[in-house]
C-alpha cells in the first residue's frame, strides 16, 4: 500500500558514484526511516524492527521501514489507512455479527474503529509477534478487554486449535518491506480458507485485504487469492480502496445474489438500524465490484503444496 | 576416477540437505505457522542431523573402509523423504494437537514444538547425507601427504552443493513445483545415490593405506 513511499537509492555513475550509492543504502538501513522524525519508541522483535514515529500531528507505526498504521494524535479514530474502512461491508451479507476473528494486529486501526463503531461486538484478536501487542497498547490506544482479547500466537495455529465459531474473520496479515509487501503463505491457501471457513458461523463472513490492484500492480496475488477463495466460499466480492493499492476481498458462507437494489436496501438497513456507525460506510459500499478479476483463470490456485506467493505472483508489473 | 566420483557425491548430498532445509521450512509452516521458531527450529535441526551425520560418518567410515555399505543408509534415507508427504502429516498434526484446544500453548512449546516436527522429518535423511563428507574423506584418502587438500576439496564440493541447493530451492523449486513433488524428487534422489554407492566402490577399491614412512596401516 505504501510502495511508493520506499526510500530509493539515489543514481549515481562511476566508481566513486557506485560508493556513493553504497553508502546511501547503508544510511537508509541505520537511520529507517528518516532522521528528522519525531522518533517516539523504536524496537526490534523476532519479527520486525518497529518504529512509532509522530509528525505533523499524525503517529505512524512502521515494520522494517513500510508503513503499517497511521493514526490522528488529535483523534485516533481519524488518520486510519482507508482500506480498513472497507473491513465494516461484511455487515452488508450480516446484520448479527457479534463474535470477530481478527488476524494481524498492527497499531489497531480495525479494534479501534469497531470499538466505536461497533461497540457490542467482540473481537478476538491474533497477532504473532509480542511486541506488537505492547506497542499497540502503549502508542495506539489499544486496550484489551472482556470485548478486545489478544492471542499472541500464529493465526493458522489458533484457528487449528480453536472450537470457537465466529460470524466474522477479518485478515490483515501482510508483512511490508523495503521490497515490497509479502502475503503469508500459509494464510492464503485453499487448506488455511477452509479452515478459516469451518469456524465461521452459518452467516459468516471473511474478509482479507490483499495489496495489490485488479490489471496491474501484483494483479496475480489478487487473481490467485480471489480464485483460492472461490473454490470453498460460494461468492467472493471485491471492494477495491480508492487511496491505495488494496483491495479487499469479502467471501460469504451463504450464497446470495448481489443486486444494486440488494446492495442498496442492506445499505440503508445496516446504517438506519445503526449497526455501524462509521460516517463513511455508504461511500466504502459504493467501491463494491461484482466482477472477478479478469486475470482469474490464468492465475494458479494457492494450496499448501504449491503457493508461489514469493516468486512467480511476487512480479511487481 | 574416485576424485570425480567423490566430488559428484559431495556436490549431490550437500545439494539435497539443504533442497530438504528450505521446502522444509515452507513444510512446517503450513502446520506450525508462519512462526519465527519454525525457521529458527528448521536450521538448529538440520545443523544438529549435520554435527551427528560427521561423527557418525567418521566413525563408520574406519570401520567399513567401503562405499558400498553407505547404500544401506542412504537407500532406507531416501525411502524415508519419498514418502514424507505420506507419514508426516499425522506426526506433525499429533504434535500441535496434543495441546489442549482452546487455551494457550505454553511459550516454551510454541518454540519447542516445531523443532519436534523438524526433527521428526528431517533429522534422520540430514544425518545420513552428513555423513558422506567424512566417509568419503577416509574412503578417499591414500596417505597423508595430500590429506588436507583432499579433505578440503571434498568438504568445499559438499558445501558449493549445499549453496546451489539453498539457492535453486528458495529461488526456483517453490515457484515451479509442488513440495510432494520436491520430496518425491528429493526421496529418489537419495535411492539413486545409494545404489550409485554400488558401482562405484570399485573405484575406492581398499588398497593399504601408506603413511610417509611407508610402513602400512591396518
Amino acid at each position: 500500500m505504501n510502495d511508493a513511499l520506499s526510500p530509493v537509492a539515489p543514481r549515481a555513475s562511476g566508481r566513486a558514484g557506485f560508493r556513493r550509492t553504497i553508502l546511501a543504502g547503508f544510511a537508509a538501513f541505520s537511520l529507517t526511516p528518516q532522521p528528522f522524525a519525531g522518533v517516539v519508541h523504536e524496537t526490534t522483535s523476532a519479527y520486525h524492527h518497529i518504529l512509532v514515529v509522530d509528525q505533523r500531528g499524525r503517529r505512524t507505526l512502521s515494520f522494517d521501514g513500510s508503513e503499517e498504521t497511521r493514526m490522528s494524535l488529535a483523534n485516533p479514530l481519524q488518520g486510519h489507512f482507508e482500506y480498513v474502512e472497507y473491513f465494516f461491508t461484511p455487515w452488508l451479507w450480516n446484520t448479527n455479527i457479534s463474535n470477530v476473528l481478527m488476524l494481524g494486529l498492527g497499531g489497531g486501526s480495525i479494534q479501534r474503529l469497531y470499538a466505536a463503531h461497533c461497540p457490542t461486538v467482540t473481537i478476538d484478536t491474533v497477532e504473532v509477534d509480542a511486541a506488537v501487542q505492547r506497542v499497540a497498547g502503549q502508542y495506539f490506544n489499544f486496550n484489551t478487554g472482556p470485548r478486545q482479547r489478544v492471542f499472541v500466537q500464529d493465526g493458522r495455529m489458533f484457528l487449528r486449535r480453536s472450537n470457537a465459531r465466529y460470524d466474522l474473520i477479518l485478515l490483515d496479515a501482510y508483512t511490508r518491506g523495503r521490497y515490497g509487501s509479502a502475503i503469508p503463505h500459509h494464510l492464503a491457501t485453499r487448506e488455511f480458507f477452509t479452515l478459516a471457513r469451518e469456524h465461521l458461523t452459518a452467516d459468516g463472513v471473511l474478509a482479507y485485504n490483499v495489496i495489490g490492484t485488479l490489471n496491474g500492480y501484483r494483479a496475480d496475488i489478487v487473481g490467485s487469492v480471489y480464485r483460492t477463495m472461490k473454490t470453498v466460499f460460494p461468492e467472493v466480492h471485491l471492494f477495491p480502496a480508492t487511496e491505495s493499492l488494496n483491495i479487499v476481498l469479502v467471501g460469504t458462507v451463504r450464497p446470495v445474489q448481489v443486486t444494486p437494489a440488494w446492495l442498496k436496501e442492506r445499505t440503508e438497513t445496516v446504517v438506519n438500524r445503526g449497526l455501524v456507525k462509521l460516517p463513511t460506510f455508504a461511500q466504502r459500499v459504493s467501491a463494491f465490484r461484482a466482477m472477478p478479476p479478469a486475470n482469474v483463470e490464468r492465475c494458479p490456485l494457492l494450496t499448501d503444496d504449491f503457493a508461489p506467493v514469493d516468486g512467480l505472483l511476487g512480479n511487481t508489473r | 576416477m574416485a576424485s570425480f566420483a567423490a566430488v559428484g557425491l559431495m556436490f549431490a548430498g550437500g545439494f539435497i540437505v539443504m533442497i530438504l532445509e528450505i521446502i522444509g521450512a515452507r513444510y512446517l509452516a503450513s502446520e506450525f505457522g508462519g512462526s519465527f521458531y519454525v525457521w529458527v527450529s528448521q536450521i538448529g535441526v538440520v545443523m544438529i542431523a549435520l554435527a551427528a551425520g560427521y561423527y557418525l560418518g567418521g566413525a563408520l567410515a574406519d570401520r567399513w573402509q567401503c562405499l558400498r555399505r553407505m547404500a544401506w543408509l542412504l537407500v532406507p534415507a531416501g525411502g524415508l523423504v519419498l514418502t514424507v508427504p505420506d507419514y508426516a502429516p499425522p506426526l506433525l498434526e499429533a504434535i500441535v494437537l496434543r495441546h489442549p484446544a482452546d487455551a494457550p500453548i505454553p511459550m516454551v512449546w510454541q518454540k519447542l514444538d516445531p523443532a519436534l516436527g523438524s526433527a521428526v522429518v528431517f533429522l534422520t535423511p540430514c544425518l545420513v547425507l552428513a555423513m558422506l563428507p567424512p566417509y568419503l574423506i577416509r574412503i578417499s584418502a591414500r596417505g597423508i601427504t595430500h590429506l588436507g587438500r583432499l579433505s578440503g576439496r571434498i568438504i568445499a564440493w559438499s558445501t558449493l552443493g549445499s549453496i546451489a541447493g539453498v539457492f535453486v530451492a528458495g529461488y526456483f523449486l517453490i515457484d515451479w513445483l509442488r513440495l510432494t513433488t520436491i520430496f518425491r524428487s528429493a526421496g529418489i534422489a537419495i535411492l539413486l545415490l545409494g545404489l550409485l554407492c554400488h558401482p562405484l566402490s570399485r573405484a575406492f577399491a581398499p588398497e593399504p593405506v601408506r603413511d610417509e614412512s611407508g610402513a602400512d596401516h591396518e
